[in-house]
């Protein structure tokens, strides 16, 4: 089936950050025409004329002369490249010739291409251009903006987790900034932008971190994001607002998830009053529930209807044998959850177990729990 | 209106033709000089164009000027003259193809204008 495109697609095309690239690398080449066409003719007029008036045209003569040119171009001069034959008229030809080859190939020529060279920034352009090359193999990554020091936890992050992002920051300003923090993808542009977002392969990203200070700017790049990926169990949208009332709206529009800073920080003081610090405690679970740790994790599994559990007490399935996990607690679909359980509950289809366990052990739970009836053992 | 940058460009790019055949014809070692000038100008004026065909003229510019060195080395070495005059001969046949390129491009530039409108 072919993949549904929403209408607001429209005719927006990506933006090509390598080619921006290329172009500033044609420009400054560009910016080389004129100049060395100048050394080319100076050089070539030079040749001819000394052949002319010296009227030899074998090989070692031509040699000369050209060496003659170019020494004399190069302000060098270090011997006279014509033999001693017409010494007299090859100086006067050599000095008239210098009078317009030394200000025009030299001065102009010569001076310009080096210091088109060495004012151009060539390598901070490759820089650009190869990052912007690798770039395009990314897949299933996160777009981030903008750089904040909410996003720059983020990166850290993610980058110790391998998983790729590409950051966009609409403040060409904090370009010096963001070269030193060394995000290994970043772009400099308005992340509201259909063009832009899809220049960051969008339609390839796993999901979008937004966290900007204002929530106006977050909602235009949800809102951009959700359009261009409408579906939203297969992109996510992570998003930050000051308020509750934004909040919603941003549920609304499209975010999968919003995130009150100022509300988390207060309901973790709370919760660091209610329960008097245990560093054992309170690390372990804050470790799991922020992801810091990430050898243990939490994870729900659903039962569906002909999973082999269904119907069985929990002691009988030796979960904790056969994969290494623990059950921590059961969700009944009303909602109710059953923390702790004990050996006797029974596990019913539509109900989801939170697991606790290593992550490769929560896997083969997941497998193990959702094996179909028969294959029971 | 006449785009002087253009004649200018074009101009040496067929001149990098003309003074290519005229040495195959004359085998005259001024000629020889002209020629490799005239159309290394011609390479360095396809530097940064930003056009549809930019990169396959470079390619047919760099590659006369790859045939026309090493002819004059050999030209004026007066070893394998036969074989300067047949470097020359494929020279002028990249310089032949870069000028059917440049017409393509011209073609493909008016119609694009027309679009734009």
């Amino acid at each position: 089936m072919e993949k549904q495109k929403t209408p607001h697609y429209g005719k927006v095309k990506p933006i090509n950050y390598r080619y921006i690239y290329e172009e500033k690398f044609y420009d400054v080449l560009g910016q080389l025409k004129l100049p060395l066409m100048v050394v080319i003719f100076v050089s070539t007029v030079g040749v001819l004329l000394f052949m002319i008036v010296n009227n030899k045209t074998d090989g070692e003569s031509v040699v000369n002369y050209f060496f003659h040119t170019v020494i004399s171009i190069s302000t060098i001069g270090y011997t006279e490249g014509y033999g001693t034959d017409n010494l007299t008229l090859n100086r006067l030809i050599t000095s008239i010739y210098i009078l317009f080859a030394f200000p025009a190939g030299y001065m102009y020529g010569l001076v310009k291409t080096i210091q088109v060279l060495t004012t151009s920034n060539l390598g901070k352009i490759y820089k650009y251009w190869r990052m912007y090359k690798e770039m395009e193999n990314i897949k299933d990554h996160f777009i981030i903006t903008p750089f904040n020091e909410i996003t720059k936890e983020i990166m850290n992050d993610f980058k110790k987790r391998n998983i790729p992002f590409v950051l966009i920051e609409p403040d060409k300003r904090k370009k010096e900034e963001i070269e030193n923090f060394n995000p290994v993808y970043f772009i400099l542009d308005e992340p509201h932008k259909r063009a832009v977002l899809l220049g960051a392969f969008i339609e390839r990203a796993r999901g979008i971190i937004t966290a900007f200070e204002e929530n106006t700017q977050d909602l235009a790049v949800i809102v951009t994001a959700r359009l261009i990926m409408p579906d939203r169990n297969n992109f996510y949208i992570f998003a930050t607002a000051t308020t509750e009332g934004s909040a919603e709206k941003m549920k609304l529009l499209g975010a999968n998830e919003v995130i009150i800073p100022q509300q988390t920080i207060g309901k973790r003081i709370v919760s660091l009053v209610l329960h008097p610090p245990s560093p054992l405690v309170s690390n372990f679970l804050n470790k799991i529930a922020f992801g810091e740790k990430m050898d243990i994790d939490i994870t729900e599994v659903h039962i569906d209807e002909n999973s082999w559990v269904a119907g069985k007490a929990l002691k009988d399935i030796h979960l904790r044998k056969n994969t290494g996990t623990t059950v921590v607690a059961i969700v009944k679909p009303n909602g109710k959850m059953d923390i702790a359980p004990s050996g006797e509950s029974v596990i019913k289809s539509g109900y989801t177990l939170l697991l606790l366990g290593k992550p490769e052990n929560i896997e083969k739970a997941k497998t193990y729990l959702n094996k179909p009836q028969e294959v029971s053992p | 209106m006449i785009n002087w940058g253009k004649v200018w460009s074009d101009f040496f790019i067929f001149l990098a033709l003309t003074s290519n055949v005229g040495f195959i014809f004359s085998h005259d070692p001024y000629q020889l000089v002209v020629a490799i000038g005239v159309n290394l100008i011609a390479t360095v004026l396809k530097f940064g164009a930003k056009k549809i065909l930019s990169a396959e003229l470079l390619a047919t510019a760099l590659v006369a000027d790859l045939h026309l060195i090493p002819a004059a080395f050999l030209y004026f070495s007066q070893t394998h003259t036969d074989l300067a005059i047949g470097l020359a001969i494929g020279a002028a046949v990249a310089n032949v193809i870069s000028i059917v390129l440049l017409f393509i491009e011209m073609v493909m530039e008016y119609r694009k204008q027309e679009d734009s409108y």
